[in-house]
């Protein structure tokens, strides 16, 4: 246990370090690419040139400043008072993103929940009647929604949900934010959430249960047909009960992995969704960031969605251990 | 047979047959003939399954009884139909397969049950033994779970102290130490050997009347076999189950099986007691099969003689004995209609299905009268004798260890293990060594340090007078390189499926930079030389048998005229009736070109047959090297005393009487000493 504590670690120390190596290149990235004084420049009319100075140098953006100076600062913040710096209007990007933060949790938990249940267990029904025209159908369906980009996915339900309204005459489904802001009791404010959530759920579930249903299918029938499964049945087992208790179990453990990659995109939401239904989470932050000239707050958002990202194959490599007892986590 | 004559009998409560008649005269074998009632009959079985070939006649008509205690051996090449009678038999046989006839356990009649009905059987009455170990487990659960749940399936409400005493049990008995603590192992913590172990014990934890072994050993090592074997009779005391063992090596039936049914294209060719079968064997094909294997434990006299062809295509199966385009006896009427098995001696119960069976059994033809193109061996030595040879490939004290890494981020290295242990040999021009080793002992690394023309780790590799380590760039590596070719065990993965043999010959000589004609002149005398018509040069390898590729392979080999040839297992992969062709080849070519072999194999009787001098290797290090009949007949090591001592002898007398010894820690110990109790 503690070789397993001390392993574990050693990962996270030798991640901080490497978000840190690649947070430091793209704010250098970032600082020489976005134009934070154009924002102020192309203003009508346009303020006086002291106070673009006065706003730029405030906000640590000013490009007169050496970018190395500008970078030293950024850093010193960031691990006196885990300041993440300002926008170039002023505005604080701790404070911007820890509201966007909600906002995505609330849109990918549901979401990843759902596909993951869905993904994986529309695989395992179809693998076992491979061939048979369930299979056919549902993996039919699974290849033509996978080729079908997100964008136009949303776009085509949100026509669809219109459609809808506009037939039951009242308006079901909200297609835009996750909720009308006034909210009266719990039970007001769950129905509200509920027909806002609901059509970029239905988005970000297609899309990514497709994913989980297709390789959950190909893990499956890898492992339907090896050796220890007819092992299994020659005991005794029913081949279901074989393919359930044995083969299943096998073909989890990829699965399991990229499960674990999702759990941190929870964190990072989701840009194209929150972009078409307007939800101000943070891929639809990262997207304005950069429109913006927003350095610091594309920075970091970058250095979260790397955070994330490691945290994800940190998970993978546990998850992959705890299931598979060939690997060892040491 | 049944379906020319029956004759049918009551006696006890089994209806009395032909073929249970003739079964019950089986006598002529360590337990005599069988008595009682049968646990198990099939009658008339058929398999086929639809492919995308065509329908598949797997198998077409085998008649068979168990008896509990009795051993019943399937011999038979692969396409012969054995594997599919045994899944069969339990169940397991694929959805696409059509089973017709009859198995009747008991009185129960099994064709026709769902995987539901046929699930309460298996693990109960009937049980089943794979082939490779190391897939037949599930990796994710241990040991203990994996016995327990055998138990368990059927005996929902044992208590867990008593499954756990019970899966004690069960692993000592297949021999498995300190089983208590084993019971948590997962299974990548055990070596093949052991592993199936953990398979027989779970194949024996209800107490079966029936276990099937589907070639049991074929993955394991010669020891490793002779073990597993051993632990298959323990089981078969312990349960006094039916045993059928399924395999291609004849040696594996004679020490184990009381009966033996040889099949052929789908349906049994010849069935008698193991004794009979092996001392007067009336099939053509039977006679092959045992004729055309090298004898470990004789010196060869003459050249083996090859069955021709191949085994057959089960999706063409030829008319009439399916055996006639490859026999030596065919007539007319063999090409006509299939012959049915008929008594060869009524007494014995030795049936046998031949057009000419009569005349076999009457002039009493041997082996040697039905395949008489008996060749004296070669005179190798004759222009030059073999110690004014020069000496092609000189190996001295060559070592080479592997760091043991650590896992992780940075892979800190943990010591080193050594894989080869100065190893030193030599072979003269012409001549045969062969290294003989388990896996495991090096002889593969020993082949690739060679084959790299590298510096070694330590010592020195002499090629052709020339000294590896002072090859100063690529360009002098592959000009001698020219001179040192590989071949490899298994054709089928070691010629690129995509390229046509024209390719496949080609690359070497363009390499080497030929032009064009001459390479076109050269591979027409390859494939010549290798014994395929030169006009299949645009074929590919998926179009040839597995013995034709492994010529193609030898060609490919040959294409530089190499002074020196390594072969690593290059038989092992091929059907027993196939392998004699290519041993004759092998021999050819040395007499003809005077090359030298450095011939890995794990098959000692081929060894014996084929190699002037043998290396044994064990962990690592050359433990006995001298001259092939000194070794064979006087081994000095006792490592090597193992070793030959676990060889499966092709010839029951023999099998049943002679002594195993186990290795143990640098000293020999009879195996009986080490019972599994």
């Amino acid at each position: 246990m503690a070789r397993f504590v001390w392993y574990v670690t050693k990962r996270i120390l030798s991640y901080i370090v490497m978000i840190f190596v690649a947070t430091s290149l793209t704010f250098f990235l970032a600082s020489s690419f976005m134009n934070p004084r154009s924002n102020f420049e192309q203003r009508t009319p346009r303020p006086p040139q002291e106070s673009i100075e006065e706003n730029l140098y405030r906000t640590n953006l000013n490009d007169k400043t050496p970018v190395i100076e500008r970078y030293q600062v950024w850093v010193t913040n960031l691990f006196t008072k885990f300041d993440l710096g300002m926008t170039p209007t002023g505005d604080n990007v701790n404070r911007e993103m820890s509201s966007k933060f909600m906002a995505s949790i609330e849109l990918m938990t549901p979401a990843t929940i759902l596909s993951v249940v869905i993904g994986v267990s529309l695989g395992v029904y179809t693998a076992q009647r491979q061939y048979q025209w369930q299979d056919r159908f549902l993996s039919g369906v699974a290849s033509v929604l996978l080729v079908i980009p997100t964008v136009v996915m949303a776009i085509l339900i949100v026509f669809a949900a219109i459609e809808i309204n506009a037939r039951a005459g009242s308006r079901i489904f909200y297609v835009t934010d996750l909720s009308s802001g006034d909210t009266g009791n719990f039970f007001t404010w769950l129905i509200d959430f509920l027909q806002h959530i609901i059509l970029p759920t239905i988005v970000l579930t297609i899309v990514s249960s497709v994913g989980y249903h297709l390789s959950q299918r190909t893990y499956l029938l890898d492992e339907m047909h090896a050796d220890y499964v007819r092992t299994a049945r020659a005991k005794g087992l029913t081949r279901k009960k074989a393919i359930r208790k044995h083969a299943l179990r096998v073909s989890l453990i990829p699965t399991a992995v990229s499960v674990a990659f999702s759990l941190a995109g929870i964190f990072t939401g989701a840009v194209m969704t929150e972009k078409v239904f307007a939800i101000h989470g943070l891929g639809e932050y990262f997207i304005n960031c950069i429109n913006n000239n927003n350095i610091h707050g594309a920075v970091a958002v970058a250095a979260f969605s790397g955070a994330m990202t490691l945290v994800g194959a940190l998970l993978a490599d546990l998850f992959a251990a705890a299931l598979d007892p060939r690997i060892k986590m040491s | 047979m049944s379906d020319t004559t029956t004759t049918s009998t009551k006696q006890g409560s089994v209806e009395m047959d032909d073929v249970l008649r003739y079964e019950l005269l089986e006598s002529n074998g360590p337990k005599g003939a069988p008595t009682g009632d049968p646990v198990l009959s099939v009658r008339n079985l058929k398999v086929s399954f639809n492919t995308e070939a065509g329908r598949v006649d797997a198998v077409r008509g085998v008649n068979f009884d168990l008896w509990g205690g009795r051993t019943l051996g399937i011999v038979g090449e692969s396409g012969s139909g054995k594997s599919v009678t045994a899944l069969s038999l339990i169940g397991l046989l694929d959805d696409n397969a059509h089973v017709t006839g009859s198995i009747k356990l008991g009185n129960e009649e099994l064709i026709g049950k769902t995987d539901e009905e046929m699930s309460e059987l298996r693990g109960t009455k009937i049980s089943m033994i794979f082939q490779d170990p190391l897939s037949a487990l599930t990796p994710m659960f241990s040991i203990g779970d994996q016995l327990a749940e055998a138990l368990l399936t059927h005996n929902p409400h044992m208590s867990r102290s008593d499954v756990r005493k019970r899966c004690i049990e069960l692993l000592s008995i297949v021999g498995i130490t300190d089983p208590e603590n084993r019971l948590d192992s997962f299974p990548h913590e055990f070596s093949g050997g052991m592993r199936q172990r953990v398979v027989i014990a779970i194949a024996i934890a209800n107490n079966p009347d029936i276990i099937i072994a589907d070639e049991p050993t074929t993955a394991l090592d010669v020891t490793i076999q002779a073990q597993i074997l051993d632990v298959l009779k323990v089981a078969q005391k312990e349960t006094g189950a039916a045993v059928v063992l399924i395999t291609h090596d004849l040696g594996v039936v004679a020490g184990t099986a009381d009966d033996i049914m040889v099949m052929y294209a789908g349906r049994g060719v010849e069935r008698a007691s193991v004794d009979t079968l092996f001392a007067e064997p009336r099939h053509p094909y039977t006679m092959g099969l045992l004729g055309a294997v090298p004898k470990p434990h004789l010196q060869a006299e003459h050249r083996l003689v090859p069955i021709k062809g191949n085994p057959p295509s089960l999706a063409a199966i030829p008319t009439g004995c399916p055996f006639n385009p490859r026999c030596p006896m065919a007539t007319e009427e063999c090409s006509k209609k299939e012959p049915v098995l008929l008594p060869a001696n009524a007494a014995e119960g030795h049936l046998a299905s031949c057009h000419h069976l009569q005349e076999i059994c009457e002039k009493n033809l041997t082996y040697a009268e039905v395949y008489p193109d008996f060749e004296p061996i070669l005179p190798k030595w004759v222009d030059v004798p073999r110690n004014e040879r020069p000496v092609v490939l000189k190996v001295e004290n060559l070592t080479k260890t592997f760091p043991v890494q650590g896992k992780g981020f940075i892979r800190r290295s943990k010591g080193t293990m050594t894989a080869v242990d100065r190893a030193s040999f030599e072979i003269h021009e012409g001549e045969t060594l062969a290294l003989v080793g388990e896996s495991g002992s090096g002889k593969s690394t020993t082949l690739m340090q060679i084959m790299d023309l590298l510096k070694p780790e330590d010592g020195r590799i002499t090629v052709l007078g020339k000294d590896v380590a002072e090859l100063k760039n690529a360009a002098q590596r592959r000009e001698l390189r020219k001179d040192l070719q590989v071949i490899f065990q298994d054709p089928m993965s070691s010629l690129d499926p995509r390229m046509p043999v024209y390719d496949v010959l080609a690359e070497p000589l363009q390499a080497q930079g030929w032009n064009k004609e001459d390479i076109n002149t050269r591979i027409g005398e390859l494939m010549r030389l290798v014994g395929i018509n030169p006009d299949y040069v645009d074929r590919f390898p998926s179009q040839f048998s597995g013995g034709q590729r492994q010529r193609i392979a030898i060609a490919r080999a040959l294409a530089t005229s190499p002074k020196i040839l390594l072969l690593d297992e290059p038989i092992a992969s091929l059907d027993v009736s196939i392998q004699a062709g290519i041993i004759n080849l092998l021999e050819d070519l040395q007499v003809q070109l005077k090359i030298s072999y450095l011939f890995v194999a794990h098959d000692l009787a081929v060894i014996r047959h084929i190699s002037d001098t043998v290396a044994v290797m064990h962990l690592g290090k050359i433990v006995e090297y001298g001259e092939t009949e000194d070794v064979f007949t006087n081994p000095q090591d006792p490592y090597t005393k193992a070793l030959l001592s676990a060889i499966p002898i092709p010839d029951p007398k023999i099998e049943r009487t002679r002594e195993r010894m186990i290795y143990q820690d640098g000293k020999l110990v009879p195996a009986t000493h080490i019972s599994n109790e």
